[in-house]
């Protein structure tokens, strides 16, 4: 009964408000689309704030191509200052009072945990949350769309290739406490478990240490040839800097998190050199055609002290999905075209590894993981990328 | 201020009938707030609310009795914790799990009172910092209180009722805090109030003059503590998600800063410092979206310093406008407020 | 025994930065009974005005480190000057707020300066060159960080001790309005303190950034300074050194053999341990309050 009143209701509405069908969705009006984002701009996590001033680049360099099939790009970014609470607080009032029509990026796993369960309910796209934790898809959510490849698979990838290529057998690693670090140490653990090793010493490190000497002792006390670097680049620095200063000197990896080579080497005074790391994007003198023309954006729109680093341009990089399945929308963006949309991006390429969705399904994972791929690059005494292996899928 | 002629004077809620209209008009408007702004506002007036009921609690110990505690956020994570972590693994209702994770809190909080009976001053604020510091670092280690990744809040459901929206929350959240207000206003005008006063001001002559120094002491932070309990318990259903990290130094530093800034030893004060700066850490990232500053601030850091690092002007403001209440009045927005109305009342002359 | 003797090596480094601070906060602790919260942004913002220097303009080290002390100087004077002589009728609280607020200002404008990211600091030492002693390796930096730490506090001890400045830093400390009685201009004593304390921390701060060097890097030494001050007892400056040492070498000795997880927070529990036994400190003689 209730069922068949509702339908004539809808019927009605549909009827008379033709109108109120055409109406674009929240957020769109007929000259802009307004995008979400957040990002810490102070506070002790403000270095990450680059991927939100990328985006912030790219959608300019987007409107002054003339925008999306007519419509320019608003973005809303704010400073959350790493603060959950404070995520909250800015996602509520953009959200109720300007009106998003989805959410971008967005740095940290803690601050995107917190709002997650209000942009889900809200039915609120989100792409490319800037963190390759597994909670955003474990399990995943129809309007959530990842593709930072996982630090999980990140570690396999380096473990893999250490055992596999370098016949290292002794591996180590020094990991953040917390769910970054944790999920590189659940990877690492698995991949060299398949290959019968294990981890000779796992340390884990806080994020307010700063004196590192006590991990890297356990290190070298291991006597592990191989150490996976699961930290900040401060900590990295710090720990292969004590390293040095101790003559311990295994093969350092680490996660993409320090793959910014020309930075590294620098703030480690050239210790960076021959660290292999996995990079989930385009190195930053690479060659690739869509490199060189966000390097043009970047000289055009980005604030002169703005560095053209790996967590710059990968502003661009998360983003990529989201424009490309709004141009595709053509003019009819609503929501559910637009997740419609991502679910058929099959194979896209930007300066990520290739993206793939598929039609939601709650057991599946993958359907939301857009993309796995990462390759692994070493530093060379010029702070230059050497490929080591090429894109490469791990499961 | 007038004289009071018995004790049953000295404790009544309300001196005048002036006083309760406010109160009522005050009341009202509480109840209409929701209705009149948009839901964001409400999340704000909840954050604050929270932020309300800690100063309250901290001020009982701080600005009573004359401790100091740098550790607050440690009580706050275990209201917090405790709260979703009984309600979700051993299936408390609500309004038990708050009281209880609460009373969890206050034992804590007793217990770190017994060394704060010999310590004073930095001794003493090395001593609650460093509890602020463990206890998160121990809930992290935890998997049962779910580690380093968090926990979300359950569904809150009270008799009836569905407190899901910031609007449900918001009259939860109104009704304990005025509750837990008028608590601590009825405790400071009683006997373990004057004694928390007299241990404040001088603790050996309220010895002599019969006051426990034991008992009083550790049940300032007892109290102090089971506030802070309560309002980590309610902050868990603001957010809906909490993790270890919340809980920083930072915090308590903020919890304290809310204290003096309102004013030491008054219960309005710490409404009105909960209220200033729980609302500018809220809004003070708006400040480049201001017309005129924020273009104004924009080319001032083109020309001299960054553009990259221009968010930092919250934290400026901030620490600006806090050096600047306590340089002009070291009793904080409520001595301000006490030499405006001196000011009025004898005013024009 | 390699192993342990290496960590007691490790934790008197680490000590040595510790106690630099831990000295700084002492200084002023010891004139105006204010923990100053804002003594690790104080060194922060002399040390970026080294890097601005030493990178910006090119100004070589033995002039911009010497500039460097002068503006850690010029600063502590201000901000006692501007701030903190302005408070009326200040209570400790609100004293330690101003300092807070003081700290969130000068975080504030180096963040805004120059920015979130890390730097790279043209230190004529390399942090990473080390020594052996038998199989021990101690870094030339950590050396040089103890000879400063040791040098500094000698020095302040001789200047308390025999000093006609440093006599009346101690009168200023003993009793104030006695000692302007006795001539003594307690306000630019004051100030004086405030000058000297910036400049020990500022110390800290250089001798901190070969290693790393970003906005946030003075807040953790700040705190465990401002620690094993407490540890040794506020007001004693062998007490803050000792204090120090004593921090540094349990936390590597607590992170080697029982839990690295909480080697950070160990000081604190026995910081509180100590304090239940001598609630002064070490050091400090416990002061029994009169009637």
């Amino acid at each position: 009964m209730k069922k068949k009143l509702l339908s004539v209701l809808l019927a009605a509405a549909m009827v008379f408000g033709i109108s109120f069908y055409a109406a674009a969705e929240e957020g769109v009006t007929d000259t802009e689309i307004h995008i979400g984002q957040w990002g810490p701009q102070t506070g002790p996590a403000a270095a990450w704030g680059s991927v939100a001033r990328g985006t912030d680049a790219y959608f300019k360099m987007i409107n002054d191509e003339g925008g999306i099939n007519g419509r320019k790009l608003v973005l809303h970014m704010f400073d959350d200052g790493y603060n959950p609470a404070k995520t909250m607080a800015g996602v509520k009032e953009l959200q109720e009072g300007k009106g998003m029509f989805a959410w971008v990026s967005g740095v940290g796993t803690a601050t995107g945990l917190a709002v997650k369960e209000y942009l889900m309910e809200k039915k609120i796209p989100w792409v490319g949350p800037a963190s390759g934790s597994q909670v955003w898809t474990n399990p995943p959510s129809k309007y959530l769309f990842a593709d930072y490849p996982l630090y999980y698979i990140e570690a396999k990838a380096l473990c893999n290739y250490g055992a596999t290529k370098l016949g290292k057998k002794k591996f180590a690693m020094i990991y953040q406490n917390d769910d970054y670090g944790k999920n590189g140490l659940a990877g690492a653990q698995e991949e060299l478990g398949k290959l019968g090793l294990k981890l000779v010493e796992a340390v884990p490190v806080e994020v307010t240490d700063t004196d590192l000497k006590p991990h890297v002792m356990k290190l070298k006390q291991s006597e592990a040839d191989v150490v996976l670097l699961w930290v900040t680049p401060s900590h990295a620095v710090r720990t292969i800097g004590t390293g040095a200063a101790m003559q311990f000197a295994p093969q350092w990896m680490s996660t993409s998190t320090c793959s910014d080579f020309p930075f590294m080497n620098t703030i480690s005074k050239g210790l960076w050199t021959n660290v292999i790391a996995a990079s989930f994007g385009e190195v930053p003198d690479s060659p690739n055609p869509l490199m060189q023309k966000y390097k043009k954006a970047h000289e055009k729109y980005a604030a002169k002290e703005e560095r053209w680093g790996v967590f710059f341009y990968a502003g661009f990089g998360f983003v990529e999905p989201a424009v490309e399945a709004l141009k595709r929308c053509g003019k009819d963006v609503t929501r559910e075209r637009f997740v419609k949309e991502m679910e058929g991006l099959k194979n896209f390429k930007g300066i990520l590894g290739k993206v793939n969705f598929k039609p939601f399904n709650e057991k599946d994972p993958s359907s939301r993981q857009g993309t796995n791929e990462v390759f692994l690059v070493q530093c060379t005494e010029t702070s230059g990328y050497k490929m080591l292996t090429d894109w490469t899928k791990y499961e | 201020m007038d004289m009071k002629r018995d004790y049953y004077e000295d404790v009544k809620l309300f001196t005048s009938g002036v006083g309760f209209f406010w109160f009522l008009v005050l009341m009202v408007f509480l109840a209409a707030y929701p209705f009149l702004v948009k839901n964001y506002y409400v999340y704000v007036a909840n954050y604050i609310a929270i932020n309300i009921i800690v100063v309250i609690g901290l001020n009982i110990l701080v600005g009573y009795t004359g401790q100091i505690s740098l550790g607050h956020a440690g009580f706050f994570a275990i209201g917090a914790y405790g709260t979703l972590i009984l309600m979700t693994k051993l299936s408390f209702p609500f309004l038990l799990a708050l009281p209880v994770s609460a009373l969890i809190a206050s034992v804590f909080g007793f217990l770190l009172g017994l060394p704060a009976l010999r310590l004073e001053g930095p001794y003493l604020s090395i001593a609650t910092l460093g509890f602020g510091l463990t206890i998160t670092r121990v809930i992290g280690k935890i998997e049962f209180f779910g580690g380093r990744q968090g926990l979300h809040a359950p569904e809150l459901v009270i008799g009836p009722w569905h407190l899901n929206t910031d609007r449900d929350f918001y009259y939860l959240l109104m009704v304990i805090t005025v509750l837990m207000t008028v608590g601590a206003r009825n405790l400071i005008k009683t006997r373990v109030g004057r004694a928390f006063v007299a241990i404040r001001d001088a603790d050996i002559a309220a010895e002599t003059m019969g006051v426990n120094l034991v008992f009083y002491k550790t049940l300032a932070f007892a109290v102090s503590a089971f506030y802070t309990g309560i309002a980590g318990g309610l902050f868990a259903f603001v957010l809906r998600f909490i993790e270890p990290e919340l809980f920083s130094l930072f915090m308590s530093i903020m919890f304290l800063a809310m204290v003096v800034v309102g004013g030491l030893g008054s219960i309005m004060g710490s409404i009105a410092g909960a209220c200033l700066l729980g609302w500018l850490d809220l809004q003070l990232r708006n400040i480049l979206s201001l017309p005129y500053i924020g273009s104004w601030l924009e080319s001032l850091s083109k020309s001299y310093f960054s553009l990259t690092g221009v968010s930092n002007i919250q934290f400026i403001l901030f620490g600006l406008i806090m050096v600047l209440i306590m340089l002009f009045e070291p009793l904080g927005i409520f001595g301000i407020w006490i030499r405006t109305k001196k000011y009025w009342k004898t005013w024009p002359f | 025994m390699l192993d342990f003797l290496q960590m007691v090596v490790s934790g008197i480094a680490v000590g040595s930065s510790y106690a630099l601070m831990g000295l700084a906060m002492v200084i002023i602790y010891k004139t105006s009974e204010v923990p100053n919260f804002a003594q690790g942004e104080m060194a922060l913002i002399s040390v970026f005005f080294a890097f601005m220097l030493l990178s910006h303009y090119g100004i070589p080290s033995y002039i911009a480190f010497p500039s460097t002390l002068a503006f850690a100087a010029i600063l502590g004077f201000f901000l006692e000057f501007t701030v903190l002589r302005r408070a009326k009728n200040p209570n400790v609280l609100g004293m330690i707020v101003i300092t807070i607020g003081l700290e969130m200002i000068l975080l504030g404008l180096v963040s805004w300066k120059f920015g979130a990211d890390h730097k790279d600091m043209p230190f004529p030492i390399s942090p990473y060159e080390s020594f052996a002693i038998g199989k021990m390796f101690v870094s030339t930096l950590e050396v040089l960080t103890l000879c400063v730490a040791l040098v500094m506090m000698v020095t302040l001890f001789l200047f308390f001790r025999f000093s006609k400045l440093g006599m009346a830093v101690k009168a200023t400390q003993q009793n104030r309005s006695a000692a302007r009685l006795m001539g003594i201009r307690t306000n630019r004593i004051m100030m004086f303190t405030w000058g000297m304390s910036s400049v020990v921390g500022c110390v800290a701060g250089l001798l901190l950034t070969p290693v790393s060097m970003d906005p946030f890097m003075m807040w953790d030494p700040m705190l465990k300074g401002f620690a094993s001050a407490v540890l040794g007892g506020m007001t004693s400056l062998p007490g803050a050194v000792f204090g120090a040492y004593m921090l540094g070498i349990i936390e590597n000795l607590f992170g080697g053999y029982v839990s690295i997880e909480f080697k950070s927070v160990v000081a604190f529990v026995i910081i509180v341990l100590v304090l239940c036994v001598k609630p002064s400190g070490l050091f400090a003689r416990h002061y029994v309050k009169k009637v």
